[in-house]
């Protein structure tokens, strides 16, 4: 029983931090609010020489082979930047799921390519309903040839603008089916849909009668729900560990404030009312980075409870990671309301990913599932 | 990071099975009496005082060894031993502090429960604010005497001797002047009332102190050195219950999952209200997340690393899941959980809560209010959070500077 991280995952994380300190301050968040791509190249081509790019694939595809608690660790760094970027569109979205159910030649195209920087996957998987349950797919491919054609119409794509090559379940008569389709296709419409965290980059896509080869089928066909089954769980992992990330920084700089605020003569971080809020925020942080990594790691290694624990960890960070973000901002008083002050990115951050992947009812409901 | 039990302690968690299979009482324990046999059974079995030195008849146990026996007794719903606080608080804190004729006289006796301990900090007016104790011990020669009230002593009924906080001197800032004694219960000058608690039995009890007599050798430490001793010993048991502690929540759990099963709402089984599914669903992600940090805190005492202030965190994120548990199991329970006897076994807790011997609801529910109140509550726990973590500032205290009284 070891619920340590390893001297290799003390590296990592500090050498994400260090470089995210120094490429992806605050000014670099604001910066790229105005930017029309949303991210900068420069920081993305350092990911790729640095390896995060790559790092849950197999090195045959110039991964760095590590697991899902590393990838956590980097997620929460992300989270504690508020960085903006592709980053989890591409490597967990797109990366995750090829590498669990791409056929050899889509592995060989787009792993080494999303681990070197030069291409960016993303995955469109909920529609109106917002139901991220597959089953729920409205999409459809119909066969054309050899090939299908697409219709259908996908919200909240992170990354979509961007991106080469977008994962989205479409029915087919066997089923509920995955493809691979390049967003700048003939029939393909991007539509920003611009949200509070401008670090997070949403697009309608529009699939209008769009011509994909046999090819661009990921896994058997009417095999879609089980492949997403396993990506959503992963990512839900992910996603709160970045959300970790962001109401850690939001806890550090309550406490930092505290101390120096003063009213009535004094810090405020001496009244109770003050004391005790950031106490539980802490606990609520530290419970959520024992869920994160609990779940992590019982992916990683196949444990009996995966399932359950990313279900524990999405339902109890989502709501830890919103209340202490919104007890910084209490905390911070009116500064933390301007826009000026920096709360509000991390604020933002943990608020785009709550729903995603399942929000906490979601997965409260298959937590009993498992239970019951 | 790992997360799986070592091969040892896989066998060593089927060995403490195998053993409970074989020894655990096959009819439920009524008397002290019999519960010192039980004691007796589990301490000659190596399962009691575990992580005590082997020279004072412990085992020099690791941390996780210790938690596993616990959690497999929560496992088998197995009796408590008795003598928890000498096991748990004075035996540690006489082996730290005490001096060598105290260790040979006292530490065995512990641990076979040949003599029974509380703990006699708590007073009507030194609750939170623990050093403003009043009750004194002044010097008579050969010996101390003592006079004052202590309250909600656990065992105090039962005790032969008590670990005692009393002021030695008043004249100096109050957490200077306490000093700290092993005092005989069994004495003229010590009268002992239970105390009637909300769930109507008397766990705790009031101890009244007339002239009472504690030897000179019977101290533990320096004069004036008490405050300091009580607040090293605080925190010697946690991480030990730990995943027991989520083992009989996650039992009781079930339970209630059974009753939702057959109580209806509209003619539609509670299990099947999307309402309380969402309710179920959170307490369950809860217990995980109690579960999980267990893991964490267990890692950490595996290292030599004490939590210290981090037990803190422990203590106030289960006992206030607690409440939260047992308001839902009420509110799902309706009427039966407030039944305090005849309930139909389907609505029976049938689990010994960790106190109790009393297998109710009402009584589990009763008994969580109590856990954010005992040994230090929620808002003194957070105040050490927020001062010992966070190095937050202190609030400005009037009591600080000044004589006790």
């Amino acid at each position: 029983m070891n619920f340590s991280f390893s001297d290799d995952q003390i590296l990592l994380r500090n050498s994400v931090r260090a470089a995210l300190d120094e490429q992806c301050r605050p000014a670099h968040v604001r910066a790229m609010m105005d930017d029309a791509r949303g991210y900068g190249e420069t920081l993305w081509g350092e990911m790729a020489k640095l390896g995060w790019l790559g790092l849950p694939f197999a090195e045959e595809y110039g991964g760095a082979g590590l697991g899902l608690v590393e990838l956590c660790l980097v997620l929460e760094e992300l989270g504690r930047a508020a960085y903006p970027g592709p980053y989890f569109a591409s490597v967990v979205l797109g990366g995750l799921a090829l590498t669990e159910a791409g056929t050899a030649a889509q592995k060989e195209k787009w792993l080494p390519a999303i681990a070197s920087g030069t291409a960016r996957l993303t995955a469109a998987l909920v529609e109106e309903s917002l139901d991220w349950n597959p089953a729920s797919t409205c999409a459809t491919a119909t066969r054309r040839g050899e090939g299908w054609t697409l219709a259908g119409v996908k919200r909240f794509v992170p990354w979509a603008h961007v991106a080469d090559a977008v994962l989205l379940p479409a029915r087919t008569p066997e089923g509920v089916s995955l493809f691979l389709v390049d967003p700048r296709s003939p029939g393909v419409s991007v539509t920003p849909l611009p949200g509070i965290d401008v670090g997070s980059r949403w697009s309608e896509l529009r699939l209008h009668d769009v011509a994909v080869t046999p090819e661009a089928a990921v896994g058997p066909l009417g095999g879609a729900g089980s492949i997403l089954e396993a990506l959503v769980r992963r990512a839900a992992v992910g996603a709160s560990a970045e959300m970790l990330g962001a109401a850690r920084r939001c806890l550090n700089m309550s406490v930092d404030y505290a101390k120096v605020r003063e009213q009535f003569g004094q810090p405020i971080g001496s009244f109770q009312a003050i004391r005790h809020r950031c106490a539980e925020m802490l606990m609520a942080v530290e419970n959520s980075h024992a869920a994160v990594y609990y779940a992590a790691w019982a992916l990683d290694a196949g444990a009996e409870d995966a399932a359950l624990a990313a279900s524990v960890s999405k339902a109890y960070v989502s709501e830890a990671a919103r209340q202490v973000c919104g007890d910084a901002i209490q905390v911070h008083g009116g500064i933390g309301f301007t826009w000026e002050y920096d709360l509000h990115l991390y604020f933002k951050r943990a608020k785009a990913l709550e729903p995603l992947f399942g929000d906490a009812e979601y997965h409260r409901e298959l937590i009993v599932r498992h239970v019951a | 990071m790992d997360l799986n039990y070592t091969p040892e302690d896989i066998a060593f968690r089927k060995q403490v099975r195998a053993w409970l299979e074989r020894n655990l009482p096959r009819e439920p324990i009524r008397t002290l009496a019999e519960r010192r046999v039980w004691h007796r059974r589990l301490y000659e079995a190596g399962y009691l005082g575990m992580g005590w030195p082997r020279e004072y008849g412990g085992g020099a146990a690791r941390p996780m060894e210790q938690a596993i026996v616990a959690d497999e007794m929560a496992r088998a719903n197995a009796p408590a031993p008795t003598n928890s606080l000498g096991i748990g608080i004075v035996g540690p804190t006489i082996v730290v502090h005490g001096t060598e004729a105290q260790k040979q006289r006292y530490l065995k006796k512990i641990l076979t429960a040949e003599e029974l301990w509380c703990q006699l900090y708590s007073e009507p007016n030194a609750g939170s604010d623990l050093a403003s104790l009043k009750t004194s011990a002044v010097d008579g020669g050969d010996h101390f005497v003592v006079n004052g009230q202590k309250i909600w002593t656990s065992s105090g009924a039962i005790a032969d001797w008590g670990l005692l906080l009393a002021r030695t001197d008043a004249a100096v800032p109050k957490h200077k002047g306490i000093t700290c004694f092993l005092m005989s219960m069994r004495q003229p000058g010590v009268e002992v009332r239970p105390l009637k608690q909300i769930t109507g039995s008397s766990e705790f009890s009031e101890v009244f102190m007339t002239n009472a007599r504690v030897d000179k050798s019977d101290q533990i430490g320096k004069l004036g050195e008490g405050w300091a001793i009580a607040q090293t010993t605080l925190g010697y048991e946690r991480g030990g219950r730990s995943l027991a502690r989520v083992t009989t929540y996650a039992s009781q759990y079930h339970r209630l999952l059974d009753a939702a099963r057959r109580l209806t709402r509209h003619g539609r089984p509670l299990i099947d209200d999307p309402l309380v599914r969402q309710k179920l669903g959170r307490i369950w992600a809860e217990l995980e997340v109690e579960r999980y940090s267990a893991l964490r805190v267990l890692t950490q005492l595996e290292r030599g690393e004490h939590p210290g202030a981090g037990g803190s965190l422990t203590k106030l994120s289960y006992s206030e899941f607690e409440k939260r548990f047992m308001e839902l199991a009420q509110e799902i329970l309706g009427s039966y959980g407030q039944l305090i006897d005849g309930a139909p076994a389907e609505y029976q807790l049938q689990i010994d809560t960790a106190v109790g011997e009393n297998g109710t609801w009402a009584y589990a529910f009763l008994w969580s209010r109590a856990g954010t109140i005992y040994a230090g509550s929620s808002e003194i726990q957070k105040n050490v959070i927020g001062e010992r973590i966070l190095g937050l500032p202190k609030e400005p205290r009037a009591d600080r500077a000044g004589a006790a009284r």
